[in-house]
């Protein structure tokens, strides 16, 4: 008897969401879902959104990094021998998962995108490859079956009333050969891009980084964030780097998505692929954006923009 | 003066990408590169050599046909190559690839520091690196955009979510570059005829030793489908109040 689902995540909002597929699986697989939280702060209610068992991770010192727990989650998973194990894919859960697997002479499927249990108790796991421009389905065929799943992939489980469960601390690891001799935090940060009910996404028809304010004004009126594609940040150095969409950036999901003179290269469209109604402002007809817009405007978007703001404001009462 | 290793992979190149009119995806007419990361690594290999000599060797595990990638790497600074192949090695998973060269490493080629991409620009799964080091029992630092080495102490600025991680770990270790750590060169002609004459050691089919089962399996592989409603509007102010009309009509504005 294979010992049920674990979810392991160093931040709450994971954790939580991870809830929601392993509860899935585990009423497919049966067994309890057992979280671990690698988090440093106090753990987010687990048992109330769904967790039949909790283990708490014990760090050392601050010079010690979170990839130091590696081997007690080696340890726990060779005693405990779990169906399948999930991973909030942060960076540091790529690396924790990844050496895990190794050591437990597993599969591992990385960044999933869906997950969905088979009638024959293998998990298919959906993953983006090529850029974004294929979907590779993958099972693992050894046990623990295991995924990273990235942020916000699914919503947080809900939370169910008068819940409870044990939690059981882990051992403290050995110290980590690699060690932290410094850290720096970025600095905080407004504006989420990647929460965002409505993003205003500016491409590089933006001619100007004093036209941001034409961005910016569009997305105040709708209660929204002003993002931006790759080269924004990191050529133009517009907007901050944690405002670019993308592959490699935020994966967003709102209810709209506006593109003001984004051509819509797969890098930055694989990003926006969850937001419910996407509208594309470009002057370039042939603009692939078009082709996964909802609704879009063929135009100069130094026109379009003020005009568009300004009915706006008049459908909104603003 | 650190003997470093870097691997490499003989990746397809993604723009060669074209969805079939089944959605399935053919990788049988695909063009193949030096993965655009690991291209970050062979770039951070040779400035270490610059800085402290010692020695670069560059390693990968690919088909018999990505020999014409062995020079490519080459000719980005390495003194010589190790090439793992064998025709069953066409479609392998990170948890064999990275037992491969585990395998190869461990029995041929001595090392202080073994670099590697943060992942590979086909797949991306980011696993070979942490898991070689794994297999190897050294430590591991990944997502690094900057490493800086002090006899046998190195130095690693890691670029995470939260911030910048400055960590220190003695060698024997691997680290996975970020692209951001450096712009890796464009080989010249002297470079690619420096690159032919460099030794290649082949490690051929059964040579590599051990058993390397896959466990991960790809059952399918399709194009990403993103299907909108695709409605154009004009340019003119009756344009723009459609627009809004149907913004406000599928609930996306209040």
């Amino acid at each position: 008897m294979m010992a049920g689902i674990w979810v392991v995540a160093e931040h709450a909002d994971t954790a939580l969401e991870l809830l929601t597929p392993a509860r899935q699986v585990a009423d497919s697989l049966g067994g309890p879902v057992v979280a671990v939280w690698l988090g440093r702060q106090e753990a987010p209610p687990l048992f109330a959104h769904g967790a039949d068992e909790v283990l708490v991770c014990t760090h050392g010192g601050d010079d010690q990094p979170l990839e130091a727990q590696v081997p007690v989650l080696v340890a726990e998973a060779l005693q405990a021998q779990p169906e399948a194990i999930l991973v909030g894919a942060s960076l540091r859960g790529r690396e924790v998962a990844a050496r895990m697997a190794a050591a437990l002479g597993t599969g591992l499927g990385s960044s999933c995108v869906a997950l969905r249990v088979r009638t024959d108790g293998l998990v298919e796991m959906d993953r983006l490859v090529f850029g974004g421009r294929a979907v590779q389905t993958v099972v693992c065929t050894t046990r623990p079956q295991m995924a990273t799943v990235a942020p916000r992939t699914f919503s947080p489980a809900p939370p169910v009333e008068g819940r409870s469960g044990t939690v059981r601390t882990l051992p403290a690891p050995p110290p980590s050969p690699v060690t932290v001799v410094e850290r720096k935090p970025k600095p905080a940060v407004s504006g989420d891009v990647a929460g965002a009910r409505v993003v205003v996404c500016v491409g590089r028809g933006m001619e100007r980084e004093e036209d941001l304010e034409m961005a910016r004004r569009l997305a105040d009126i709708l209660g929204g964030e002003v993002g931006c594609t790759r080269p924004i940040a990191e050529e133009y150095h517009w907007l901050p780097e944690h405002t670019y969409i993308g592959l490699s950036g935020q994966q967003v999901k709102p209810e709209l998505y506006i593109g003001i003179g984004v051509s819509g290269q797969i890098q930055h469209v694989i990003g926006i692929t969850d937001a419910r109604v996407i509208v594309a402002i470009n002057r370039d007809e042939k603009a692939p954006i078009f082709e996964m817009s909802d609704f879009g405007i063929v135009g100069d978007l130094y026109q379009v923009v003020p005009r568009l703001v300004d009915e706006l404001t008049r459908a909104l009462g603003k | 003066m650190p003997d470093i290793i870097t691997c490499f992979k003989w990746a397809v190149d993604e723009a060669d990408i074209r969805p079939q009119a089944s959605g399935e995806v053919a990788l049988d007419r695909v063009g193949y590169k030096i993965s655009e990361y690991d291209r970050n690594a062979l770039e951070a290999a040779a400035q270490l050599k610059e800085a402290h000599g010692g020695s670069v060797t560059a390693i990968t595990v690919a088909t018999p046909a990505a020999k014409k990638g062995l020079k490519d790497a080459l000719s980005r600074g390495p003194d010589r190559a190790c090439f793992v192949n064998d025709a069953a090695f066409d479609a392998l998973e990170p948890a064999q690839t990275a037992a491969l060269l585990a395998g190869v490493i461990r029995d041929r080629l001595p090392f202080d520091l073994i670099l590697c991409g943060e992942g590979s620009s086909d797949l991306y799964a980011q696993q070979v690196g942490p898991r070689l080091a794994q297999e190897l029992g050294i430590p591991c630092v990944t997502y690094v955009n900057r490493i800086t080495l002090e006899g046998s102490t190195l130095l690693a600025e890691r670029k995470l979510e939260d911030g910048i991680e400055v960590v220190k770990v003695e060698l024997p270790a691997l680290v996975t570059v970020l692209p951001d750590i450096n712009t890796p060169r464009i080989p010249g002609l002297k470079d690619t005829l420096e690159a032919s004459k460099k030794p290649v050691q082949s490690v051929g089919p059964g040579e590599a030793g051990g058993e390397f089962p896959a466990r991960l399996q790809t059952v399918a592989l399709r194009a990403t489908s993103m299907e909108r409603r695709c409605v154009r509007f004009p340019a003119d102010d009756a344009g723009i109040r459609e627009l809004v009309e149907a913004l406000r009509k599928s609930g996306a504005i209040g």
